[in-house]
């Protein structure tokens, strides 16, 4: 990867720590104002988990993410042979207008 | 095919809208990963509708029942913790990605001449967005969003004259009440939309209008940058950045699915540890850091004020900033800067 | 067997590959999609009612229950037995109404009948009320589905 790549991928991943982390503190946040909240009043009712996940869902949810990430992989490796074509396409279109342009465009 | 195109084309007369786009031009430089933030927000936004509508499906606005039908959809229909999980994951990306589109656009100084208007609405959009978070965040009616609905609808009030009424418009009435809820859930599932998307109309129009900006350097050299052509050379990129996108948001929503918890009771004491989104985290903590009274004078209400000058300046920056290429661009740059600091800094100083 | 040209382009089958790639990502949505916008509403497969509720009825009298999301009627016969209806129409779903001096089901939609015994007579209905077994066990009336 280019080093611009590298720093793109730092930030975003920076950035994705960041907001994980205020999703796992918020998870314990309200589990902490459930317990917090049982002993002032007389239990309002059946309390829920931080996260709700019927059991059988769950095996569900982990082979959809699996397909999706398989397909992602698959469908890039495809759009990268098309990007590759359609920049060809492009280059040639260039060459044929006028030696004037550079070369390669990469970014 | 050709016969339902040539149908279409007498009729509709588009054609040279599609020979438009297909002439347009992408320009490579260093700040051309920048070009992708816009689209990736419309991707997130396409997300944030198909999951609202399948949420509305069972949601019920109502304060007898919003918390129970939430819990309903989280148990009860087949994925439906999955789609919450994804709309409120897909909210947070959105929002993160206005944020990086507004940065980006100003530090590369894009919103100069003549794209002032294309700023604007993009300011407009930015608190489109924030709304929509604002008031979504109410809907479960669980502890969390009650008390952090009643400390922001609260905020208004430190602004003089209009505060006291303008807390009462978005309560309806002076407390949080069951009509509030209504009033939310109407103003996130119809008032929202239909403005954003005629904001956003404009915003993508002026886009395709004056095409994409280049930098100062470029502009002032009067170089032409080599380019790509948007269909279909960049828009394939930008598959492939949604793509990636995509399995970013699934693999969060299924790990870290949001939980509810229990129903609002008007009457209790606030619960511990109250926070409100993060995106407005660093007002939250600025708040809490004003003193109750400075000069003799209401602390809030010169908290808000202040809140209020910034978000002035941020939607004329590009008429404060009319002289990028000199020493005031770069001073106002600087400025920016330390103004992504303070944000992030007490963002998470909010947190600790 | 050797082809003198490409059936098609280079750029076609790419852009193909993509689309059915696609498609097929989409499809793995499609399932649960459609299962949670059209969720199943069984009716339940039986019903337990206090039999002190219906114990003082008079025979051809009938009197609601809830089955379901639907509205069942518990008639009492001649010979003091129990026998139980769904309460909908079967023309067009409407609730129906028993008429006690006429000892007829009564459908208001579209002026539809039934006799005491659910059979259709007058009007659109095309088939009778749908029936559901009755048994009483101790204090209790049980309504089921009849095989």
């Amino acid at each position: 990867m280019s080093g611009r790549g590298r720093l793109v991928a730092a930030a975003g991943i920076l950035v994705l720590g960041f907001l994980l982390a205020v999703g796992l503190l918020e998870a314990r946040v309200q589990e902490a104002a459930q317990a917090s909240v049982k002993p002032a009043a007389a239990a309002p009712g059946p309390e829920k988990p931080a996260a709700v996940r019927p059991a059988r869902e769950r095996m569900a949810a982990y082979v959809i993410l699996g397909w999706v990430w398989f397909s992602i992989g698959v469908l890039l490796w495809i759009l990268r042979l098309r990007v590759r074509e359609a920049d060809r396409v492009h280059r040639m279109g260039w060459v044929r207008a006028g030696e004037a342009g550079p070369k390669r465009s990469e970014h | 095919m050709k016969a339902l195109r040539a149908w279409t084309e007498d009729r509709l007369g588009i054609r040279p809208v599609a020979a438009f786009l297909a002439k347009k031009e992408v320009p490579c430089h260093k700040h051309t990963v920048l070009y992708y933030t816009g689209s990736s927000i419309l991707f997130f936004l396409g997300i944030q509708i198909v999951t609202g509508v399948l949420l509305a499906l069972y949601y019920q606005p109502t304060l007898a029942e919003a918390n129970a039908s939430v819990v309903r959809i989280m148990t009860e229909m087949p994925l439906g913790w999955l789609i919450r999980s994804v709309h409120s994951w897909s909210a947070t990306f959105m929002i993160a990605l206005v944020f990086v589109h507004l940065m980006g656009i100003a530090f590369t100084k894009a919103y100069r001449k003549p794209r002032e208007a294309t700023w604007l609405t993009g300011v407009l959009l930015l608190g489109s967005s924030l709304a929509f978070g604002f008031t979504g965040y109410l809907l479960p009616w669980d502890e969390l969003s009650l008390a952090a609905t009643k400390v922001g609808t609260n905020l208004p009030k430190a602004l003089p004259v209009i505060g006291t009424w303008l807390t009462r418009v978005m309560r309806a009435g002076d407390d949080v009440t069951g009509d509030t809820l209504t009033r939310f859930f109407i103003v996130h599932v119809s008032v929202l939309p239909l403005a954003l998307l005629a904001i956003l109309g404009v915003h993508v129009f002026l886009v395709q209008r004056h095409g994409m900006s280049v930098p100062l350097e470029a502009e002032r050299d009067k170089i032409k940058l080599p380019w790509l052509p948007f269909w279909p050379n960049f828009l394939l990129r930008e598959a492939g950045v949604w793509l990636v996108l995509l399995g970013v948001l699934l693999t969060v929503a299924v790990f870290l699915a949001p939980g509810i918890g229990p129903q609002a009771d008007l009457m209790a004491p606030a619960p511990e540890g109250i926070k409100p989104e993060w995106y407005f985290l660093f007002m939250f903590q600025t708040l809490k850091l004003f003193p109750a009274r400075i000069l003799g004078l209401n602390g809030e209400m010169i908290a808000v004020m202040i809140m209020m000058a910034g978000m002035a300046a941020v939607l004329l920056l590009p008429f404060i900033d009319n002289r990028p290429l000199e020493r005031k661009g770069k001073v106002i740059t600087g400025l920016a800067w330390a103004g992504l600091a303070y944000a992030v800094g007490l963002s998470i100083w909010s947190l600790l | 067997m050797k082809l003198p040209a490409s059936l098609f382009s280079r750029r076609a089958f790419l852009n193909g590959l993509i689309g059915g790639w696609l498609a097929a990502l989409g499809s793995a949505f499609i399932s649960p999609l459609l299962k949670y916008i059209v969720p199943p509403t069984p009716e339940p497969d039986q019903v337990t009612v206090p039999l002190a509720d219906y114990k003082d009825m008079a025979p051809h009298t009938v009197k609601g229950f809830v089955w379901g999301n639907k509205p069942g009627l518990l008639q009492k016969t001649e010979a003091g037995e129990y026998v139980a209806f769904v309460g909908v129409c079967t023309h067009l779903d409407c609730n129906v109404s028993f008429v006690a001096e006429q000892r007829r089901f009564y459908c208001a939609c579209h002026e539809g009948w039934y006799d005491e015994n659910g059979l259709n007579v007058a009007g659109p209905p095309p088939s009778p009320l749908r029936r559901l077994s009755v048994s009483v066990e101790g204090d209790a009336l049980i309504v089921k589905r009849p095989e």
